[in-house]
C-alpha cells in the first residue's frame, strides 16, 4: 500500500468483499485477492468482521417472518396493520386478565458469573438477579413464591394484601406484603437487605421464631432458627444493594473477605497468597467487573507484589518465599 | 465466510456492536487529534475476531472497551509525539461507560425490534433484496433469478444495504429513532400491560 487509507474507503470495500463471500461460490482468483486484501491491513481484518457480525445479525429476521409478513411491513401503512394486531392483541390480553384475576403462573431465571439480570414478574413486582443466581417463581391466586436456589436477587413487590410474596433460600423465609428487600442466599444461612416496608422473617428450623425487620436493615439470618444479627458495620443497604449499579462497597471488608466477592463477579479469580495482607482493612467503591483494578490498588497501598494470568489474580506472596 | 469463525462473528453481532456508539464516544473524547477513532475501533475488530472463544468473556461492552483502550495506548506509545503525562492521563481514566447494567439484558431482548428497526432503515430495493436473502432463505443466485437481474445486481445491493447498516448501527442501534405516533404509543401501552 502506497499511502494510507481512510476508515470509510476500508468500510466499502470490506462491505464489498463480504457481498461476494455471501455468493458463496468466489473463484480462486477472488479468494486470493480477499485473502491478499485481509493480509494488507488489520483494519481491513477488522471492518470485515464487523461486516460479516452485522449481516449475521440479520439472520434473526427469519424470527419476523412468521407473525407479520415482511412484505407486508415494506410500507407505511403495513407498519399500521401490524399496530392494529397489536392492539386487537391487547384487547384479548387485557380481556383475558379481566376474567382470570390472579392468574396461575411459573417462571425460572438463572444469571451466569458477572450478569445482572432484571426481570418483570406476572404480579407486576420486579426482580434484580445478582451474578451467577438461580430462581423460580410461582404464581397462584393465594402467593406468590420465590425459591432462591442460588445467589442473591433484590425484589420490588407490588402491594397485594392478599397475596403475600415468600422468597425463601434453603430454610430461611422472608415474606412481604408491599416492600423491596434483597435476599442472598449462603450455605449457612441468608443475608437480607430492606430498602422499603417491612419484611417478616423466619427460618424453617424455628418457624415460631418470627422477625420483623424494618427498612434500612441489613441482617445475617442463620440457618440454625437462632435469631437475625444486624451486618451494621458492613454499611448501609445502598453500600449492600451497590451490585445494582454494577459496583461493590468494600465498607469494613477484610482483603480476604473482598476478594471473596469479587470472586462472585468473576471467572478470573483473587487469590490471597500472604494471609496477614488477607487481614487488613479496606473502604472504598469499586467496580464489581474489575478485580484487576482492585488488585491494583491493594498492591499500592499495602506495598504487596501483585502477580496475574490469564486465569488468577494473586495478591501478596506466601511467607515462605518471603 | 470461512476466514472468521462463525461463533465469534455471531458474538460480536450480538453482544458488542451494539455498543459501538459508546466505545467511539470514548475514544473520540481521549485519543488524540493525530489519532482517528475509526481506525482504532477497525483494529479492535479485528482483535475480536481474532479470539478463539468468547464464553469466557463475561462482560463483552467492558472487554470491548479494554481493547479500544489498550490499541489506543499503542497507538499513543508508537506516534511518540504525545507528552508522557497525556499516557497517563489516560491510564488513570476510568472506563465509566464499562458497567453492566440491568439495562443491557432488557437492550438484548429488544435485538428482533433493532433488527426490524435496522432493515425497515433500508433503501427500498437494497431490503427486498436482503429480506429475500434473510427472512425468505434465498441464495443470490436464486434472488437473481426471481427478479430476473443479474447475480452482480444482487451482490451489488447486498453490498450497498451492509454499507448502510454499517452506518446505521454505527449511530444508535440500542435506542433506534422511532417514528413519532403510533409506533411509538403502541411500545409505551406495551409496557403497561401485565
Amino acid at each position: 500500500m502506497t499511502e494510507r487509507r481512510t476508515a470509510r474507503t476500508v468500510h466499502k470495500e470490506a462491505a464489498q468483499w463480504a457481498a461476494r463471500a455471501d455468493r458463496g461460490d468466489l473463484t480462486s482468483a477472488e479468494t486470493q485477492a480477499l485473502d491478499a486484501w485481509l493480509a494488507a491491513d488489520p483494519r481491513h481484518r477488522g471492518a470485515y468482521a464487523r461486516a460479516a457480525a452485522i449481516w449475521s445479525t440479520l439472520d434473526r429476521a427469519k424470527a419476523l417472518a412468521a407473525p407479520v409478513h415482511l412484505k407486508v411491513a415494506r410500507s407505511r401503512r403495513g407498519w399500521g396493520l401490524a399496530a392494529g394486531a397489536a392492539a386487537l392483541a391487547a384487547v384479548a390480553a387485557a380481556a383475558l386478565v379481566s376474567v382470570q384475576v390472579f392468574p396461575r403462573s411459573s417462571a425460572a431465571y438463572e444469571t451466569v458469573v458477572g450478569e445482572v439480570k432484571h426481570v418483570a414478574l406476572a404480579d407486576g413486582s420486579s426482580a434484580d438477579i445478582n451474578t451467577n443466581s438461580a430462581l423460580s417463581i410461582s404464581m397462584t391466586p393465594r402467593a406468590r413464591a420465590v425459591a432462591l436456589e442460588r445467589g442473591e436477587a433484590w425484589f420490588k413487590v407490588a402491594k397485594n394484601p392478599s397475596r403475600p410474596f415468600i422468597v425463601s433460600a434453603g430454610d430461611i423465609r422472608v415474606r412481604a406484603v408491599g416492600t423491596a428487600f434483597a435476599v442472598r442466599r449462603m450455605s449457612g444461612g441468608a443475608e437480607v437487605h430492606i430498602t422499603e416496608g417491612v419484611v417478616e422473617i423466619w427460618s424453617t428450623a424455628a418457624p415460631g421464631v418470627r422477625t420483623r425487620a424494618p427498612a434500612g436493615g441489613r441482617l445475617y439470618v442463620p440457618a440454625s432458627g437462632e435469631g437475625p444479627r444486624s451486618l451494621a458495620g458492613r454499611g448501609g443497604v445502598d453500600e449492600g444493594l451497590a451490585w445494582r449499579q454494577g459496583r461493590l462497597a468494600l465498607e469494613g471488608m477484610s482483603v480476604a473477605e473482598a476478594a471473596v466477592e469479587f470472586n462472585r463477579y468473576n471467572k478470573r479469580r483473587i487469590v490471597v497468597a500472604d494471609p496477614a495482607l488477607g487481614r487488613k482493612g479496606l473502604v472504598g467503591w469499586f467496580r464489581t467487573n474489575q478485580p484487576e483494578h482492585f488488585a491494583e490498588v491493594v498492591g499500592q497501598t499495602f506495598g504487596a507484589p501483585v502477580t496475574t494470568d490469564a486465569t488468577t489474580i494473586r495478591l501478596g506472596a506466601p511467607p515462605h518465599e518471603r | 465466510m470461512e476466514r472468521l469463525r462463525q461463533d465469534v462473528v455471531v458474538w460480536i453481532g450480538r453482544e458488542i456492536i451494539p455498543h459501538e456508539p459508546a466505545v467511539r464516544a470514548w475514544l473520540k473524547r481521549n485519543a488524540p487529534s493525530s489519532i482517528e477513532a475509526e481506525d482504532i475501533l477497525q483494529e479492535a475488530y479485528c482483535r475480536l475476531s481474532d479470539l478463539q472463544s468468547v464464553e469466557q468473556i463475561a462482560n463483552p461492552r467492558a472487554y470491548f472497551f479494554s481493547v479500544a483502550r489498550n490499541l489506543l495506548l499503542n497507538a499513543i506509545r508508537h506516534a511518540r509525539v504525545i507528552r508522557i503525562s497525556s499516557i497517563t492521563d489516560l491510564e488513570l481514566a476510568t472506563l465509566d461507560d464499562g458497567q453492566p447494567s440491568p439495562e443491557r439484558v432488557v437492550a438484548g431482548r429488544r435485538e428482533l425490534e433493532r433488527v426490524r428497526d435496522l432493515l425497515a432503515s433500508l433503501p427500498e430495493r437494497c431490503r427486498r433484496i436482503i429480506e429475500m436473502r434473510k427472512v425468505e432463505g434465498l441464495s443470490q443466485r436464486e434472488i437473481a433469478e426471481r427478479l430476473n437481474v443479474t447475480e452482480n445486481v444482487v451482490e451489488n445491493n447486498v453490498s450497498r444495504g451492509l454499507r448502510f447498516l454499517s452506518k446505521a448501527v454505527s449511530e444508535d442501534p440500542i435506542a433506534p429513532s422511532r417514528a413519532p405516533g403510533k409506533d411509538h404509543d403502541r411500545t409505551k401501552n406495551s409496557k403497561n400491560r401485565p
